[in-house]
């Protein structure tokens, strides 16, 4: 088995007097989905900025592709190849859908400190291409402000991989969505990490997606993970009914 | 108890709503159903006022009009708003967030006290001198509730209350809308999650685009996976 | 030591009236959002009021100090009345509106009562004659210290403790403070938002109109109040941090102390010294001492930035006669028609350089003067100590504006909104204090004289071509910096900075880089403006000034690339054309931005582009 993409060995962060996250260890390999599940406050979000570069680690470390990122700025950790998509769509509203992805490229190629050529000349044929993969092509030339929401959620994706990532962190990537464009969102997304062999890290409150997308699932309590494994194993996991599923009778019996 | 008629809306020069018409009965919870966008919100926030409904659109509270009325007066007549994203006041205490939701009492309803939303919410009684911001999502979100029940108020209109919670928290939430319908209130409430919906509510309208595709009681709804499938792409 | 306990005695006396002031303004920022630049005024209304006021009572009852607070009350409630009235009439309809428009527009109130003041008072300084209840003096640590600053000094700590009774122990001030997080939630909750507003406006007009009536006895009602509060004012609100009235507490308390001992200690740089304070303070506390980030305005109507599209063919044209026809006046028109063309052309630069922060950069700039009077001074500076040339000191004014651009933006660019145009505000006034004060270098409110063209430019006509390449040319460039990926980049930055670091922009750079450009810019214009004038002074960096090129962006509109220029023109040519020939042109240009602000919130450009696009059929964002 190779190496895997992002290894995290027992990070520790603390607020004040509060221990927000506690010797959490995980990795996730190319190809793989991994879900981060767990309460509101579990320290879910923390982790994640521990990992982009948000937050500085009190302890631990975190390795992308067997380099150690600690002390990397969050913008220099994007340029070795991490990918985010946020739980509030951020994009930019006063640009076009395609200029949204030629934007993301002219910072992926390093050609942002140019004055005076046309920056909607720039990488055309390229950001078509990334908006094909996530089927926005016909929306190219659209504002982004007039997007449906499900469609804003796939331009995220595609600007996420402007910079051909090797890890894909996606924060609570279907909040707001409808079950069907939830569950379809996530397969493209799948296909996409498969067929490039990116690994995935999200999270997710919604338990049809997290047990019908992800490989792999981390659950997460006041700051320390709870289980680890399939979907099997942490939905018959008693520790994390509790503390988290409850009986199922409003997530779909999950 | 609410009737909505004709109900448009717009931001700016883009058309919202168009021709919204729903019906709320007293003692019953219906369900908002749509996608992200459909429409859900923009039409909660048009009946209470935050966005002003176009000439023409009728919002009815108990036979008296409420189209075109300030927020505070429609509040004041008995509709309480829960928006999403919870916003309660970070810097005051619970206590305080309390005091600002409180309106007087209303005939032929027992008027709620703190002490009185403690009992239905028991987390918050435990924290009453803790300011809003130091507390979890799902305190907060009850917090929002009990806010608005201080308001006395005779219908209560839901924003996606499960939005962003624990499965374990969404149950509590569950739990304490089948209280405050008990208690004789009807309840307004968008979903997405249609597990929670089905679970709470007696009947649902689905919106898509800003209008109206389907009315009807939830187990009409379960045997018309047509219109699930069309609208609410399940 | 009985020096420091002395002055740290004045410094109490001064911080009291400035905490009036202060926690006013803050209080009605905090609820409403608006930067009340007419709080000023209410100060300076509060002194004259209670200088006619006060004097009435004495006449009638003999000068008893019952009847001076009897007075000062008065006085305080009739100021706030004034205050509740404009919120009423004014304010109410653009509550919606960016904070920029409301600020501009409550700056078109402080013109009004300016002229007002004037009109009713006139230009004289009135004193209140002072019994000699008023005059008396203490004896401190063996010195003789007046006993009206030790009233003063006590009056500050006690509103402060009423005013935390009220927002803690009334249901008024529970609301408050509720609405200072969420007024749209407030009103959803059942509360009266316009007797919330209304309440909030007497309550702080109320507390400015106090602290004017009470620095009669002292200071004399004169003019020039309004605006020399004001700016402390806002230094102590963004110190403390807006909203927080503890927080302009201790703000109030920190800058009198300063200034009280600084009066002593460092005498040349008094006016700078405050400023340094709160550039200083907003380094290590970007929210001020108690502040908290700005919850981000929730878009209450849905405003989002429009899709920059390339202006129409037909506006380019346009564009290109207009110049010609700029080009070919020597040969059909007089020569006042040049000097004003010449002044048109330096303030399309200044607008379109602001714009380039503004507009693309989402970075409001409430201190643009500074760079342009840099510009300015750099060539007179240049010609006087260096004896350079007008084709160095042409070189000389971008490099001058951009050096401090650089030095001043990497401040700047570390906050956001209000707090940031602060900052700007503060950074100009230190350039404005240092012109005003170092007489020795700058010849001070003397100014610099003798700066004239070389000799193949003096002809008027030269000249005007120099600057139309010049400035038309310079305006050129920064739009075609617009549509570069620089410009993207910098649009990426304001709509989503979240997004924009998460793909690996550099926003604090993309907005410095933006930050030195204007400030070039606008420095390129000073000079031009320079020469053509002859001379320099403290005036241009002056907040009229800065007010000046506000007006001309938001006149043309922020949301498009042509909005500046066109903006500049009108404004230069309607308003300050027509409207100085008045005696009140000061009313009637605080009226018509009034008017403005009412009638065109998009501006005339964005008006226009909103009609294009409704015509094309255009998808608007």
């Amino acid at each position: 088995m190779s190496a895997p993409v992002l290894d995290v060995r027992s990070i520790e962060k603390r607020f004040g007097g509060v221990h927000a996250v506690a010797d959490v260890s995980f990795s996730v390999a190319a190809g793989e989905m991994l879900a981060l599940i767990g309460p509101n406050g579990a320290g879910k979000s923390t982790c994640f900025n521990l990992v982009n570069g948000q937050l500085r680690a009190d302890g631990g470390e975190v390795r992308l592709a067997g380099r150690s990122l600690a002390g990397i700025a969050p913008r220099a950790i994007w340029r070795l190849g991490v990918g985010r998509t946020f739980q509030i769509t951020a994009t930019f509203a006063s640009m076009t859908v395609r200029e949204n992805v030629q934007m993301a490229l002219i910072s992926h190629h390093r050609t942002l400190w140019s004055f005076l050529s046309r920056a909607a000349d720039k990488f055309r044929a390229e950001a078509d291409a990334l908006l094909a993969q996530v089927g926005m092509a016909e929306q190219a030339e659209r504002p982004c402000g007039v997007l449906a929401y499900g469609d804003l959620k796939r331009l995220e994706l595609a600007v996420a991989l402007a910079n051909d990532p090797k890890l894909l962190l996606m924060d609570e990537p279907t909040a707001g969505m409808a079950p069907k464009e939830r569950t379809a969102l996530m397969e493209l997304t799948r296909g996409i990490v498969r067929a490039r062999g990116l690994a995935c890290l999200f999270t997710e409150h919604d338990m049809d997606v997290v047990f019908g997308q992800a490989d792999r699932i981390l659950v997460m309590n006041r700051g320390r993970l709870i289980a680890e494994g399939t979907a099997e194993t942490v939905r018959n996991d008693p520790a994390v009914r509790e503390v988290y599923l409850g009986a199922g009778t409003t997530s779909g019996g999950h | 108890m609410l009737t909505v008629t004709g109900l448009n809306a717009f931001y700016g020069r883009a058309h919202i709503l168009h021709d919204v018409s729903l019906e709320a009965r007293a003692g019953e919870v219906l369900v908002l159903l749509g996608r992200n966008g459909a429409g859900k919100s923009t039409t909660m926030k048009s009946i209470i006022g935050l966005v002003r409904p176009a000439q023409g659109s009728s919002i009815t509270f108990d036979g008296v009009e409420m189209a075109g009325r300030q927020p505070h007066e429609i509040a004041r007549a008995g509709l309480g708003y829960v928006p999403e994203e919870r916003r309660i006041f970070t810097d005051l205490t619970v206590m305080e967030n309390l005091a600002v939701g409180r309106q007087p009492p209303r005939d032929g309803l027992a008027p709620w006290t703190p002490e009185r939303l403690f009992a239905i919410f028991p987390n918050l009684g435990r924290m009453q001198d803790r300011p809003g911001g130091r507390m979890s999502g799902g305190e907060q979100q009850m917090l929002t509730i009990a806010r608005t029940l201080m308001g006395n108020p005779r219908l209560i209109l839901l924003d996606e209350p499960s939005e962003g919670l624990a499965p374990v928290i969404v149950e509590q939430m569950a739990d304490a809308i089948a209280k405050l319908k008990a208690e004789g209130l009807a309840v307004v409430l968008s979903e997405q999650n249609l597990h929670f919906a089905a679970r709470v509510a007696d009947a649902a309208v689905i919106i898509e685009k800003g209008a109206v595709r389907w009315q009807g009681t939830l187990p009409a709804l379960e045997n018309e996976p047509e219109v699930k499938a069309q609208y609410l792409s399940v | 030591m009985d020096f420091v306990l002395i002055q740290f005695l004045t410094g109490l006396s001064s911080a009291s009236a400035l905490f009036l002031i202060a926690s006013g303004l803050t209080v009605i920022f905090g609820v409403t959002r608006i930067v009340n630049f007419a709080h000023g005024s209410f100060y300076m209304l509060g002194a004259y009021l209670a200088w006619t006021i006060v004097r009435a009572f004495w006449d009638w009852g003999g000068r008893e100090p019952y009847l001076f607070v009897a007075g000062v009350i008065v006085a305080a409630i009739v100021v706030s009345l004034i205050g509740v009235a404009m919120e009423m009439t004014l304010l109410r309809r653009i509550y919606r509106a960016p904070e920029l428009f409301q600020l501009l527009a409550t700056f078109g109130v402080v013109l009004i009562i300016q002229d007002a003041t004037l009109a009713i008072w006139g230009p004289e300084d009135l004193p209140l004659p002072r019994p000699p209840w008023l005059r008396g003096f203490i004896e401190i640590a063996g010195s003789r210290f007046p006993r009206y600053d030790l009233i003063l000094a006590v009056i500050g700590p006690v509103v402060l403790g009423l005013l935390w009774l009220l927002f803690h122990r009334t249901r008024f001030g529970v609301l408050v403070r509720a609405a200072t997080q969420d007024r749209e939630m407030v009103a959803a909750l059942g509360v009266d938002q316009r007797k919330l507003f209304s309440g909030v406006f007497f309550l702080g007009s109320a507390l400015a109109g106090l602290g004017g009536a009470l620095v009669l006895p002292s200071q004399s009602a004169n003019l020039q109040m309004d605006l020399s509060i004001i700016a402390e004012a806002f230094v102590v609100v963004v110190v403390g941090g807006m909203g927080s009235v503890p927080g302009a507490f201790l703000a109030s308390l920190l800058i009198a102390e300063v200034q009280a001992f600084g009066i002593v200690l460092l005498p040349k740089i008094t006016l700078v010294l405050v400023f340094l304070v709160m550039a200083a303070v907003l380094m290590v506390r970007p929210y001020g001492l108690l502040g908290k980030p700005q919850a981000h305005a929730r878009a209450q109507s849905g405003m989002v930035e429009p899709v920059l599209r390339p202006a129409p063919p037909i506006l380019a044209w346009a564009g290109i006669a207009a110049l010609a026809l700029a080009a070919s006046t020597p040969f059909w028109a007089g020569a006042y028609a040049l000097t004003v063309l010449v002044e048109l052309a330096v303030f399309v630069l200044f607008a379109a350089s602001l714009h380039l922060m503004m507009g693309p950069g989402g970075v409001v700039s409430f201190g643009h003067a500074a760079y342009f009077g840099l510009g300015a001074y750099g060539a007179a500076l240049g010609l006087r100590y260096l004896a350079l040339p007008m084709e160095a000191g042409l070189v000389m004014a971008p490099l001058f504006a951009g050096l401090f651009g650089v030095v001043f933006g990497v401040f700047v660019v570390r906050l956001s909104g209000v707090y940031l145009a602060m900052l700007t505000l503060a950074f100009a006034q230190i350039v404005w204090a240092a012109a005003f004060q170092w007489v020795d270098i700058t010849g001070g409110d003397n100014g610099i004289l003798g700066v004239w063209p070389s000799a193949w430019a003096t002809n008027k006509s030269v000249y005007l071509w120099l600057s139309l390449a010049l400035c038309i040319g310079a305006t050129m460039l920064l739009r075609r910096f617009v549509f570069s990926p620089f410009g993207y980049g910098l649009r990426a930055a304001r709509d989503s900075e979240l997004r924009a670091e998460a793909i690996g922009l550099d926003t604090a750079r993309l907005r410095l880089v933006a930050f030195t450009i204007a400030a070039a810019a606008a420095g390129l214009a000073g000079g031009v403006y320079a020469y053509a004038k002859g001379s320099v002074f403290p005036t241009y960096i002056s907040i009229p000034k800065s007010v000046d090129a506000l007006l001309m962006v938001l006149l043309g509109g922020v949301q498009t690339v042509t909005g500046p220029i066109v903006g500049a023109i009108a404004y230069h040519g309607l308003f300050v054309g027509i409207l100085q020939t008045t005696q009140y042109w000061r009313a009637a240009l605080g009226l018509s931005i009034v008017l403005l602000v009412l009638a065109f919130p998009l501006g005339i450009a964005g008006f226009a582009r909103a009609r294009w696009e409704r015509a094309k059929g255009l998808e608007a964002a």
